[in-house]
């Protein structure tokens, strides 16, 4: 292959329409690479103890996440030869293939159950989890639903209501698993992207003002699950019950400093901190390369969610509104569910068991993450190539 | 491009990406927050969860016999410990748990749950290392280790009661455990270590006592000797079925303790065994009346008021002698004798009437100065002092009967002080269960000529004629005094329950060693101290002088040591059919024989 040098390739580069490979946001491709790369690191050294004394061997579920990158990097290159407009066309079918997993957990002998909910379904040596894949099945749904109806969406409350029932459904099977965190993420992402799609502001504001007395009722229908809840207010009242996982959290997150003990230097990993390579891999994170590492991460979330809101706007721009709701799903998605777990972790919401997109062990969310991206890079790639 | 109008997004997209970008600050500010404001405190948090001071257990000194041996050592153990905060008492680990332990897991919950409010509770202590690691491999939550360090005793039963033991923390309980425990016992250390949630140690992070082992001990006492003795005493109690039995051997010059062995004993290793009197040390503890074995004492009080001299004679007919409404016999006439066969012939009114002739001050005198009455110094735990009355209180009776050991009470260990005066020239040292470095501070008690007049007596207690003859040895000469004692029983003294004692010394030329011997309550016909006790002081004797290498002194038998090389069989039966033909041995020639 010939090198270019600079004085050669620039002139080229100006003078020729851009080619295929030049059509691609490399940017964020890099910048999700980064996350993931960083995200199995991080699952080896925060897993190393736990995996060593459970299954006797360290790397355990290093090799396993190092496989789900392999499958979900496979699956993210299909995806970006797939064109939009077959997830626009797809979109019913996967919704319902999506409910019918969900359903399909909740069956005694197919779903899992772990530490008190029904998440997985097994499929062999693999566990998939249908609500990570809801969250998707739904954003793309909703993207072409938003399209058809726009002005039903925008004029009528029954073009706002439709999603809402078929959103509640969902909702109220992912609350049987129960995966709270999970209908939080899928209600706010489908609201924002409804929001964005022009539904009118007092019915949005009505709607947002139901859908939170409902959430209060439930909580105070059960006031030890409030009180449980709002543990992350003050976890320090009670370290070694209910705020046990959380001060241990917070505790690895306060030893990280400016740079942190040091890659695998973590104590609190040592079995202090429960779900260290899941749910909570930002605190093992947070401790091992500190403030330095946390901002990047955080930076990175951020970019992402960013260069997803920008795509979208492009694609409205461009008159491609199916790309631009799926775009702003995305970035919602990736914003919501990114923000939420590190807030967890630090304290500041309640704790709910959600994965950090790209990084948290576990094949569904890897995988989901990975379409993600992928749909975003390809997007950008047909607005690149023109209507 | 048209630019619609009534397409809201625009703002509707900046404010969501406004708030999304406010979180992601929020989440930076908070991270600040956390890390670096906020650093200090959840450091200070998570030390307190996985720094831990840990003790450092020190070892606890050996206990060495004179040649290096152990009788006791410490060997490292673990002790399993829960906090009944963390360990859930459920499941089938925690049944597993139960089960390798051998615990009852309805009674172990049950204590679990009354020590809620503690960290620490024991729930087995010193396992075996490897079982520990067992334990631990189950990896539950609250269960921990802890190091620590068994004592045991390779010589177990035999060395038991001067060795005493420790107690399960390492404390010593009984003998020279306890007598010594401030050397003995080490001061643990502490350190700062980095544990992980399952209670293992991750890494040491700093040192901060260091542990300081207790000091080794060299006893006394010879493995061998003890060895001997143990087996010896053990044989002879069986044989007499005897209720009980001592046996001592001390180096006359030094005072140190070379055996002191007691039935029945007890195997310190084995804690379920250490029950009723079985550890009681009763060469030191139990005291008892000496009887004629006292009778050498009365000799010297004799010799030393220059009132009598060693061919005196006092009459002991007709064999018994009234002392007020008390009546002292003999076992027959013995007629006029003088001194030297009143001990060999253990004449009471003999004993009697030399007692009644002196004043009772110095009769008192040299009883007290043989230490009758008073504890032997070595500082052993529990030991008796016996009973010597001050002679203010002595009517006749009593001096008559304090004259053949009656009326006075000792311990195997004072009687064979006492003797060891008689074998070191008059000089009585202080006994020792350490062994002797350089001089030993010993106080005269007799003049070295009635010392020496006395061993002579003693010796012919051995020869024929006298009442030990049983406890003459191969190629040693061997001076000594028997004692059949009636015991006390709460209706007067006892008809049938005696005790039979043999104290003796050899080689007599030059004393080495003295050996008492105390067989309580022979039960299998036989009684007599020279019956009983004398063939097992013989064996004894015989054994340690062999051990220590002690030169023959008596050439007037053919010597088994004589050839440096082992005699052949056959030549080892001629010796000893020779010796068997004999029956008596011949004469000891002594230039001052006493008859």
């Amino acid at each position: 292959m010939k090198v270019l040098t600079l004085p050669q390739a620039l002139p080229r580069a100006l003078a020729t329409e851009p080619t295929w490979i030049d059509r691609w946001d490399y940017g964020l491709l890099a910048s999700a690479l980064f996350l993931a790369g960083l995200g199995l690191v991080m699952v080896a050294s925060a897993s190393i103890s736990i995996a060593a004394r459970e299954v006797s061997d360290p790397l355990y579920f290093f090799w396993r996440q190092a496989a789900y990158l392999g499958f979900s990097l496979a699956i993210g290159a299909i995806t970006l030869g797939v064109p939009t407009r077959i997830w626009q066309r797809l979109g019913p079918v996967l919704l319902v293939l999506g409910i019918v997993l969900l359903a399909l957990v909740l069956l005694p002998g197919v779903g899992r159950e772990v530490n008190g909910s029904t998440r997985w379904m097994k499929f062999g040596t693999l566990n998939l989890q249908p609500s990570e894949v809801m969250k998707v099945f739904l954003v793309i749904y909703l993207a072409g639903y938003l399209v058809r109806r726009t002005e039903e969406v925008r004029s009528r409350l029954g073009g706002f209501l439709k999603p809402v029932v078929l959103l509640s459904i969902i909702a109220a099977l992912l609350l049987l698993e129960p995966d709270y965190g999970a209908t939080v993420v899928l209600f706010a992402t489908a609201l924002g992207m409804m929001f964005l799609a022009g539904v009118p502001l007092m019915i949005f504001l009505v709607w947002v003002l139901v859908t939170v007395s409902f959430f209060a009722c439930l909580m105070l229908a059960a006031p030890y699950r409030l009180e449980r809840l709002m543990i992350f207010m003050n976890p320090w009242s009670d370290p070694y019950g209910s705020g046990f996982q959380l001060t241990q959290a917070l505790i690895a997150i306060g030893r990280g400093e400016w740079f942190g003990v040091g890659l695998g230097a973590s104590v609190q990993k040592l079995f202090y901190l429960p779900e260290a390579h899941t749910d909570f891999l930002f605190a093992v994170l947070a401790e091992e390369l500190g403030l330095v590492g946390v901002v990047s991460v955080i930076s990175l979330f951020a970019f992402i969610v960013i260069r997803a809101m920008q795509i979208g706007a492009r694609a409205e721009k461009l008159g491609a509104p199916f790309c631009a709701y799926l775009a702003y799903g995305i970035g919602l998605l990736v914003a919501l569910q990114s923000v939420i777990n590190i807030g967890v972790n630090m304290g500041m919401l309640p704790t709910k068991g959600l994965t950090l997109p790209l990084m948290s062990y576990g094949g569904s969310s890897l995988v989901v993450s990975c379409l993600c991206i992928a749909i975003l890079l390809r997007i950008d790639h047909e607005l690149r190539a023109g209507p | 491009m048209e630019t619609r109008i009534e397409n809201p997004v625009i703002w509707r997209r900046l404010s969501v990406v406004a708030i999304l970008l406010l979180a992601f600050s929020g989440l930076v500010w908070r991270a600040i927050d956390l890390q670096l404001n906020r650093g200090e405190f959840l450091q200070m948090e998570g030390n307190a969860r996985f720094l831990r001071v840990m003790k450092v257990p020190a070892h606890r000194g050996k206990i060495l016999d004179r040649n290096g041996y152990p009788l006791a050592i410490s060997t490292p153990v673990d002790s399993v410990w829960a906090n009944p905060h963390e360990l859930h008492p459920k499941g089938a680990r925690f049944n597993r748990l139960v089960t390798l332990l051998g615990l009852d897991g309805r009674q172990l919950r049950r204590e679990l749950e009354a020590r809620k409010d503690r960290e620490f509770v024991f729930l087995k202590r010193q396992l075996d290392p490897g079982l520990a690691e067992r334990v631990m491999a189950l990896g539950i939550d609250g269960v921990y280790l802890q190091r620590e360090y068994r004592r045991y005793y390779p010589m177990g039963e035999v060395a038991a009661h001067v060795v005493g033991f420790t107690n399960v923390d390492d404390t010593g309980q009984e003998g020279i455990e306890l007598a010594f425990e401030d050397r003995l016992k080490g001061t643990s250390g502490s350190k700062r270590v980095l544990r992980d949630r399952t209670g293992q140690s991750v890494a040491d992070v700093e040192p901060i006592r260091a542990p300081k082992a207790g000091q080794d001990l060299v006893l006394s006492i010879d493995k061998r000797i003890q060895y001997l003795a143990y087996r010896t005493l053990l044989a002879a109690v069986k044989r007499n079925r005897a209720r009980a039995g001592s046996a001592v051997v001390l180096d006359t010059r030094s005072g140190e303790v070379l055996a002191m062995v007691n039935q029945p004993s007890y195997n310190p290793n084995n804690r379920s065994d250490l029950v009723g009197s079985r550890f009681r040390n009763r060469a030191i503890t139990d005291v008892f009346e000496p009887g004629s074995t006292a009778k050498p004492f009365t000799i010297a009080a004799a010799l030393g008021s220059g009132r009598f001299g060693t061919d005196s004679l006092v009459d002991t007919s007709p064999g018994y002698l009234e002392v007020g409404k008390y009546l002292v016999k003999d076992i027959r006439n013995h007629g006029k004798i003088d001194l030297g066969t009143i001990v060999q012939k253990s004449s009471n009114v003999g004993a009697s009437k030399i007692a009644l002739a002196l004043p009772p001050e110095e009769l008192w005198q040299t009883f007290s100065r043989f230490g009758f009455g008073q504890v032997s110094g070595a500082g052993f735990p529990g030991e008796a002092a016996g009973v010597l009355n001050h002679y203010f209180e002595w009517g006749d009776v009593h001096k008559a009967t304090l004259s053949y050991g009656y009326g006075i009470s000792v311990t195997a260990l004072q009687l064979a002080r006492a003797y060891a005066a008689i074998a070191n020239d008059g000089r009585l040292s202080p006994v020792t269960f350490e062994a002797a470095n350089g001089k030993v501070k010993a106080a005269r008690v007799i003049s070295e000529e009635v010392a020496l007049k006395l061993r002579r007596m003693l010796e012919t207690v051995v020869t024929s004629g006298g009442t030990g003859t049983r406890a003459q040895l191969e190629g040693y000469r061997v001076a000594g005094k028997t004692g059949t004692v009636r015991k006390v029983t709460p209706s007067g003294y006892s008809e049938d329950r005696y005790v039979a004692l043999f104290a003796g010394m050899a080689p007599m030329s030059s004393p080495r060693i003295v050996t008492v011997v105390v067989i309580d309550e022979p039960n299998a016909g036989d009684y007599y101290g020279g019956q009983v006790a004398a063939p097992a002081f013989a064996e004894i004797t015989q054994g340690v002088l062999r051990l220590l290498g002690v030169a023959p002194d008596d050439r007037s038998l053919p010597l088994r040591q004589a050839s440096a090389t082992v005699p052949s069989r056959s030549v080892m039966e001629r010796i000893q059919s020779a010796l068997a033909q004999l029956k008596l041995p011949p004469e000891r020639h002594a230039p001052e024989a006493t008859r």
